[in-house]
């Protein structure tokens, strides 16, 4: 049973002051085994608050990023799954599942985590599941300024996962769930 | 003040344990003999007693059951005549179709022979938790021990697994990664459970404030008698003893909301679990974990307020229970309670604290406390009453020292007290007595 917390796209300082309330009062350290973030933190006060959520950070470069030295790319095993993570500005179109489709096949990986259009969705193709966590801050982004504050959890236990979506909408926390199964085992390389 | 009777000056009240000390304690019955003592009427009703322990009759092997090292509970092996009229004594009585308890304690009280399984039967007998009906025993065997099978298996599960379990109506259709493509649906919480809830009855709430619990009985187990290869070291034994001391303090902490896992009760259910899994009987031995359970639940009821923070200047409370032992000695040894208490300052949280809610098993080597324990469990008046009895003895046995000593060799002394003869102990506990 691992609790991963999937988040970005924050943007913080630039469009906006820090994480809604009710979300900050959630995420309180010591359940969490991992965290893993799209990217656009923006500065490194965001990243020290994470580090206390969690020791196991991991973090994606994206555009806005103060920190350069994140990777571009990530990849992480966590139990039977392997987890893609990357910012998503660099996949164009924009959003577009076939194109992150092409970006999972290269990661090789089960579940790929990317973000930049501070919408959250969650695909199923052939290849595995793609997830974008949204913003957790209700950033505006590129494209759009109607963004609700979302985030995800996922809940790892063996060949099933369980993600957790909690969004704040209009100003109350609102909590759904996705569950998939995994067929085979990884095999390790 | 008044002058200290001869008699109670005299050897029979050292603790120093010299080689004629190590004698068994059922002996005591046959020394009868007794050598004329100091005629001073004694003022103090403690009575001097009848047995004289300066020349043995028998001297016994000495045995090394005192070396902390040895798990075997060896003690000396020549059994007397009077070992073995007592064993048998308690075989008849436990073979019998209905057990007098009564009787069994009465026959307990002057301890129980290790080895061969009457330990373990015995003490099952007297905390309750099998019926003095033979006949019963099978089926309420079964019954205790399938109803610690379900609390493991309801308990022990991780909250993915209770979710899981809930929801198993709602088979989802995501269940293939390899089937269609497209958007995944998004479904309704169970119970509106999710991992980060702060609600009261969540379960994952309860789970995250569990797992501190969890970890301090994980600490303590790993603790426990670090000296003994069946608690600790790296065999398989030793590792599957301590897993089961976990799962018992951590079920008993799950069903105890109100006391949860107190340092200290992984030293109760330790002679306990130790008992029960060293049965001869494999039946017996291999449902250790679920019998010492409710012992141990058993056992712990009696004093469960020793172990509750707020119930500490209660009347029920320690501190209570504490000056309960300060008054018993006063009574019978007012000379030394006024030299510890008020001229040396000796306060008795300081030694009796962890003497009655350990129930003495940190004082003694572990073959000892089990022959203390036997006294303390057969005792009509409970182990709580009986410990008082006991703990004051120790003060009594020790005087000598204690009086000529200062604050600092008196805690030093009652904090790491001297082995000492058992069966003499416990016959000093027993004649302070409060009868009329």
């Amino acid at each position: 049973m691992v609790l991963v917390l999937a988040l970005g796209d924050l943007h913080i300082p630039h469009r906006a002051p820090d994480l809604p309330a009710k979300f900050k009062s959630m995420l309180v350290p010591g359940k969490i085994q991992h965290i893993i973030c799209t990217g656009n933190l923006c500065i490194k006060e965001v990243h020290d608050y994470l580090k206390t959520l969690c020791p196991d950070l991991h973090i994606a470069r994206g555009e806005y990023d103060e920190d350069s030295r994140y990777p571009e790319t990530k990849t992480i095993t966590i139990g039977q799954f392997k987890v893609g993570l990357c910012h998503g500005h660099q996949v164009i179109p924009w959003g577009d599942l076939d194109s992150l489709a092409m970006l999972q096949r290269q990661l090789d990986v089960d579940i790929l985590v990317t973000g930049h259009t501070h919408q959250f969705t969650a695909y199923k193709h052939e290849g595995g599941v793609v997830i974008n966590p949204g913003s957790a801050t209700g950033a505006h982004s590129s494209i759009t300024y109607d963004v609700n504050p979302s985030f995800i959890l996922m809940d790892i236990d063996g060949l099933r996962v369980v993600v957790y979506v909690y969004e704040l909408i209009d100003g109350e926390v609102k909590v759904d769930k996705i569950d998939f199964k995994k067929t085979t085992a990884t095999t390790a390389n | 003040m008044k002058k200290v009777p001869d008699w109670l000056n005299s050897s029979l009240w050292s603790s120093v344990a010299s080689p004629s000390d190590r004698i068994s304690p059922y002996d005591s019955k046959s020394t009868t003999a007794a050598a004329p003592h100091p005629a001073t009427e004694p003022p103090a009703p403690v009575l001097p007693p009848s047995v004289v322990r300066e020349e043995p009759p028998e001297l016994e092997p000495v045995s090394p059951s005192n070396d902390r090292g040895d798990d075997e509970n060896v003690r000396p092996e020549r059994p007397s005549a009077e070992d073995i009229s007592r064993q048998s004594l308690l075989l008849a009585e436990l073979s019998k179709k209905v057990i007098n308890i009564g009787e069994l304690r009465r026959i307990t009280s002057q301890g129980l022979p290790d080895g061969s399984g009457i330990r373990s039967a015995v003490w099952k007998l007297l905390l309750g938790y099998l019926p003095p009906d033979r006949g019963l025993w099978l089926s309420e065997l079964a019954k205790k021990r399938l109803q610690y099978q379900n609390f493991k298996t309801e308990l022990l599960m991780n909250p993915s697994e209770i979710t899981r379990k809930m929801d198993k109506s709602t088979v989802s259709g995501n269940d293939e990664m390899k089937s269609t493509s497209g958007e995944l649906s998004r479904s309704d919480l169970t119970g509106g459970e999710h991992p980060l809830s702060l609600g009261e009855t969540s379960v994952w709430n309860k789970f995250f404030q569990e797992t501190e619990i969890i970890e301090q009985i994980d600490r303590d187990v790993k603790r426990t008698h670090p000296d003994m290869h069946f608690f600790s070291g790296d065999s398989l034994d030793a590792k599957a003893n301590q897993e089961a001391l976990k799962t018992v303090l951590t079920i008993f902490a799950k069903l105890n909301p109100g006391i949860r896992y107190v340092q200290g009760m992984n030293e109760i259910l330790a002679p306990l679990y130790y008992v029960f899994r060293n049965d001869p009987n494999e039946g017996y031995a291999a449902s250790a974990e679920a019998d010492s359970f409710f012992c141990f639940v058993e056992l712990l009821s009696g004093f469960r307020d020793n172990f509750c923070k707020q119930l500490d200047n209660s009347v029920v409370g320690i501190r209570s229970t504490i000056t309960r032992l300060s008054e018993m000695l006063k009574q019978h040894d007012e000379e030394l309670w006024r030299h510890l208490e008020i001229t040396t300052k000796v306060n008795p949280q300081f030694y009796a604290f962890r003497w009655i809610t350990l129930l003495l098993t940190q004082e003694f080597n572990f073959a000892d406390s089990l022959h203390i324990w036997d006294a303390l469990l057969s005792d009509p008046e409970g182990p709580q009453e009986t410990v008082l009895r006991v703990c004051c003895a120790m003060l009594i046995l020790v005087r000598r020292r204690l009086l000529a000593g200062d604050f600092t060799s008196n805690l030093r002394l009652l904090q790491n007290y001297p082995s000492t003869n058992i069966a003499h102990l416990l016959y000093v506990a027993n004649k302070l007595r409060s009868t009329p």
